[in-house]
């Protein structure tokens, strides 16, 4: 008897929602497309999904996957509307509420947003991406009640899923959700005015996840207002080492969109990507698989120059070399990675050659300049060379290359005062190469007699270089500054 | 002589008689805010941006105005900079209009002398009209002698013009030392040593050469203008004024050299309210900079500290415009950041230190700025209501994928927001703001003042690869208001950087301060507008010069210009 009641009740539910099922006289149009500019290979594959949609005019699935490729390609208007199309014809399925609702969050459109993801999460309660573009989308709206609330609910979740992750459940992505729950709360705390207590749920966010650049950010300026400087300092250095960093958030959805993105840009991101990571040979691919797409890009091309000369394959970087310049004879990046490549090669000449000719194009380019300089330093031509790094330096006063040039010609003259003033310069930001150019800074200190300034910045290279784990410079400072590794304060 | 002599001797001094009331005989609450009046008045100037289709970046760029009143005949003249073509080989896409004359046009307004407003082309007499790919343009008396001087900005070579004070000006960049010859885009005078002289600050954008464009794309891979990621950013410049016609390139010494963006924006301002000016730039894709001035030749880059280098989320914006006013009539000045489609502006509340809050959201702009990339802005009273209103130029800089199929795809429209004081929220109005605000177009450059002399602030917008506009102001003198023009004699002579506050029984005083820079690329009038609402009560004016001098002006009447003389007030 009650599982006959159960079917009736599924038969009038389903009757229930037939009505909202079928398309209705109000079903938005699919958009009309100008393709022509498109580079090929996308417009081919848009033409394809928007044929599909127009074939099956009936078919959710068709005008939705035509709104997922339009989103792909930031067409966010034209995917809208096929997203609202696919919804009208299936107002069942959860995806085209939740992509719906992302494209009206990238347009700005925040209170149809919230409308669009409140309905999506109706429909697909656990998905939790969806969940907090509603809290988001509430805190822009400025409702900040609402999105209290929803954040409250995601922190909840999150904390059950730490207790399951405790009992040996596998929750990742839940708990790193959490730590953006706890940064939007303590947005809304801010906007309240309440600084003590947003402080109190950035702290928490990073504590989670410590590379959360934006929470390092917030918290760092409400330490700042709370008059803690010092508080602040370390958060605005981890804000600096990981800004555009998240918590990871396992969004299948949004990944299937994204998958559809064929374009050049998406594989040029990839790459750098992993040349960051160390992957040569992955970058490398995604800057072949980007030319696969276009093969007139000129940038896939300079870059592979660098690449391929950094893998040790000089005649891909020489081929590559010769396409770039084939393709666009101006750029002088081309002309600067292939002077790179020929230095790397021994072949300084050819090197210099390249250098001027990028210099050429652009006058102010401050690494063609400096590294001209450092050719025409090798080749006895110190004037000149100091012209070269006086020119970068013009164009970036900052750039620590040529501060160090100056610097180490100027101490060969024996003017150590002012090669110090150069060298200290490079300090900041601080990096891999900080430890050398401290040293560099204490060589000249103690040429100038300075003892105690010598001690104090060899001291401090003998630390940044252990940091860094870098054994050679700091035997180095050993040798050079025995008193450098003891607790002895500088005479 | 008594006090009252004084305030006389100094109302005088302004030699303008009462403006008479214009006559709203026509106007009623459905009036729009703003009319486009630019070719009823002779205000013709069509942007030229040379395009040939190999989306030079600059072409996307330009272009500024400047509000300023060159002959000194008590109304605002017009100075508006023109691009030109850089691909002299290619074909334009956009011909120039017939009639239309290269290089920067400077407009006399005829309203003093003839009593109606109308503009006369008076570039060629004045020596003006340079001819290159023009950006921005400053305004100021950098030698004191009571004619502002121009200062252009180009993409190439920048041009410094002396005002000789006759009508004419005299190009003295070379001897003056004040030339960049790389990418400028905005500028701005400011006395930052004290010393009674406006030195100048030039922003300097990206190293894009002609020669060695780069090819960018959408993400559907249609050509498109590069954003400045494509290029290196290039160190901005301060030039000190030395008094002999002669300036000194003090930008490593006084540290902002030290740190740099692609700047678009810049306002100098006191945001620490330690009584020197400071100076923000709002740079583009990379993190704004708050150079605080430390009163012994210096700058400290602060921007990330105060909380004004990105916005809330920690992210670098596209910082293009800006604006520095005391939004929430509180006596510090909040800063407004317009930037691109998809970001939304900043707006970032003072709390008198130099600490400063995004407030974006909390005061209604995140949804409303969201889906545009703006330019030209300036915090204003508009309705003279006595709290500063926002205005908003937007024009896209890559393309807008709803004008696809268009021969410039980067039209949006203006904006115009109203503050709804102590609510702390902005209201959009531009559904009101007149026939104007409905058109999309490529905006830029916007100017502020009151151009007819009504009381009521008007605005100057260029758009590029079209026509400037002038939008008069069809409200703001059915309310009261005030207008000062400061007369330095120990400080410069326009009063840059003076803060002046309008006293008012019952309420507290409004403060405001002489500047012409803000907005993107474009000055505006150095006179200083108070909005003074339906009862003004008004019990004095208070003025705080550059150096610390304070002066108190009793017994000011509403609805008219003044011009206060330093020296002339009651110290303070």
């Amino acid at each position: 008897m009650r599982k006959r009641n159960t079917r009736l009740l599924r038969i009038a539910l389903a009757l229930l929602s037939f009505p909202l099922a079928a398309p209705s006289a109000e079903l938005p149009p699919l958009p009309i497309l100008n393709m022509s500019d498109f580079q090929p290979a996308i417009r081919n594959q848009v033409q394809q999904f928007d044929a599909a949609a127009r074939s099956r005019p009936n078919s959710a699935e068709a005008a939705g996957r035509l709104g997922m490729v339009l989103d792909a390609y930031q067409q966010y208007e034209s995917a809208a509307l096929c997203y609202e199309r696919a919804h009208r014809l299936d107002a069942r399925a959860f995806q085209w509420d939740y992509y719906l609702g992302s494209v009206q969050v990238h347009q700005g459109k925040y209170d149809q947003a919230v409308a669009t993801l409140r309905e999506a999460i109706r429909l697909g309660p656990d998905y939790l991406p969806a969940r907090l573009k509603l809290a988001e989308s509430l805190l822009a709206a400025g409702d900040l009640d609402g999105s209290e609330e929803v954040y409250k609910q995601i922190l909840e979740n999150a904390s059950k899923a730490m207790d399951s992750r405790l009992r040996g459940n596998d929750n990742e992505g839940a708990i790193t959700t959490s730590a953006e729950a706890l940064y939007g709360l303590g947005r809304i705390q801010s906007a309240r005015g309440d600084i003590g207590a947003a402080a109190g749920r950035y702290r928490k966010a990073c504590e989670i996840f410590p590379a959360y650049g934006a929470a390092q950010y917030a918290l760092a300026l409400a330490y700042q207002k709370m008059g803690k400087p010092d508080d602040a300092e370390p958060h605005f250095r981890a804000y600096q080492a990981n800004m555009t960093v998240t918590p990871p958030l396992d969004d299948p959805l949004m990944g299937t969109v994204q998958a559809l993105n064929l374009g050049v840009d998406q594989h040029l991101r990839r790459s750098i990507e992993l040349e960051k990571q160390g992957d040569l040979r992955g970058a490398i691919k995604e800057q072949e698989l980007a030319l696969e797409v276009d093969p007139q890009n000129v940038q896939a091309n300079i870059n592979l120059i660098s690449l391929y000369a950094r893998a040790g394959d000089p005649d891909a970087a020489e081929k590559h070399y010769r396409d770039s310049v084939r393709l666009n004879p101006n750029r002088a990046d081309a002309y600067y990675n292939h002077g790179v490549f020929l230095f790397m090669e021994g072949n300084s000449q050819e090197a210099e050659e390249n250098y001027r000719q990028a210099l050429k194009i652009n006058p102010y380019y401050t690494e063609a300049h400096n590294n001209l300089g450092v050719l025409l330093e090798k080749q006895g031509k110190t004037e000149e060379a100091l012209a070269e790094y006086g020119a970068a330096l013009k164009s970036q006063p900052n750039y620590r290359p040529a501060h160090y040039h100056v610097a180490t010609i100027l101490a060969r003259q024996g003017k150590y005062a002012e090669s110090a003033g150069h060298l200290l310069k490079t300090l900041q930001p601080e990096d891999e190469s900080t430890p050398g150019y401290l040293y560099a800074l204490a060589i000249d200190y103690a040429r100038q007699g300075d003892d105690r300034s010598a001690l104090i910045y060899a001291r401090k290279a003998r630390d940044r270089a252990a940091a860094w784990r870098q054994s050679q410079l700091l035997s180095r400072i050993d040798h050079d500054f025995p008193d450098a590794a003891s607790e002895r304060p500088p005479q | 002589m008594t006090r009252r002599e004084i305030l006389v001797a100094a109302l005088a001094l302004g030699a303008l008689p009462q403006q008479k009331r214009p006559s709203r005989a026509n106007s009623s609450s459905a009036d729009p805010i703003f009319r486009d009046i630019a070719s009823e008045v002779g205000l013709n100037f069509h942007h030229f941006n040379g395009a040939t289709g190999k989306y030079f970046m600059p072409e996307i760029m330009g272009s500024g105005v400047a509000l300023f009143d060159y002959d000194n005949d008590g109304d605002l003249d017009v100075y508006l900079v023109q691009g030109t073509t850089l691909d002299h080989r290619g074909k334009l896409l956009f011909p120039s209009p017939p009639g239309w004359k290269p290089g920067n046009r400077l407009f006399r307004n005829d309203l003093a002398e003839t009593g109606k407003l109308h503009f006369t082309d008076v570039t060629d007499q004045a020596g003006v009209g340079h001819v290159g790919y023009g950006m921005g343009v400053a305004v100021g008396d950098y030698d004191n002698d009571g004619f502002q001087d121009l200062y252009v900005t180009n993409f190439g070579h920048n041009v410094l013009y002396h005002n000789n004070g006759d009508g004419t000006f005299t190009d003295v960049t070379e001897q003056a030392g004040v030339d960049d010859p790389r990418w400028s885009t905005c500028a701005a005078w400011l006395d930052y040593d004290g010393d009674g002289l406006l030195d100048l600050f030039v922003g300097n954008y990206v190293d894009f050469t002609v020669l060695g464009n780069k090819q960018c794309f959408t993400p559907t891979g249609e050509i498109d203008y590069c954003t400045p990621k494509a290029y290196q950013p290039v160190p901005s410049r301060l030039f000190k004024n030395l008094g002999n016609g002669k300036f000194q390139d003090v930008t490593e010494s006084s540290g902002i050299g030290s740190s740099y963006g692609p700047a678009l924006g810049v306002v100098c301002a006191d945001f620490n309210g330690d009584g020197q000016p400071d100076i923000y730039v709002a740079n583009d894709t990379a993190a704004n900079r708050l150079w605080l001035n430390q009163g012994n030749g210096t700058f400290k880059e602060s921007a990330l500290e105060a909380g004004v280098a990105f916005s809330a989320d920690g992210l670098p914006k596209a910082g293009m415009g800006v604006s520095a006013e005391d939004m929430e009539n509180d006596d510090n000045e909040d800063i407004l950041v317009t930037n691109l489609m998809g970001e939304g502006a900043t707006l970032f509340r003072n709390n008198g230190k130099a600490e400063f809050d995004d407030v974006t959201t909390q005061y209604g702009l995140s949804g409303p700025t969201f889906g545009f990339t703006g330019f030209g802005t300036q915090f204003f009273d508009y309705d003279n209501d006595g709290w500063l209103d926002l205005f908003i130029a937007n024009g896209a800089v890559t393309k807008v994928e709803a004008e696809r199929g268009n021969p410039y795809p980067f039209a949006q429209k203006k904006q115009l927001f109203h503050n709804e004081g102590p609510a702390k929220r902005f209201r959009e109005t531009s559904s009101s703001g007149g026939p104007a605000f409905q058109i999309a177009e490529v905006t830029r450059g916007a100017a502020f003042g009151d151009i007819d002399n009504d009381g009521a602030i008007d605005i100057v917008v260029t758009n590029n690869n079209g026509p400037a506009r002038l939008l008069r102001n069809q409200v703001g003198a059915q309310q009261h208001w005030l207008q000062i023009k400061l007369a330095g004699d120990k400080t410069n002579r326009f009063g840059v950087g003076a803060r002046v506050a309008v006293l008012r029984a019952s309420q507290p005083p409004l403060w405001r301060w002489a500047h012409s820079d803000s907005s993107y690329l474009s000055a505006s009038d150095i006179r200083v507008h108070f909005g003074l609402g339906k009862d003004p009560q008004l019990e004095g004016v208070v003025v705080h010069w550059p150096g610390g001098l304070r002066e108190k002006w009793s017994n000011i009447r509403p609805d008219r210009i003044i011009t206060l003389k330093q020296g002339s007030g009651k110290s303070e």
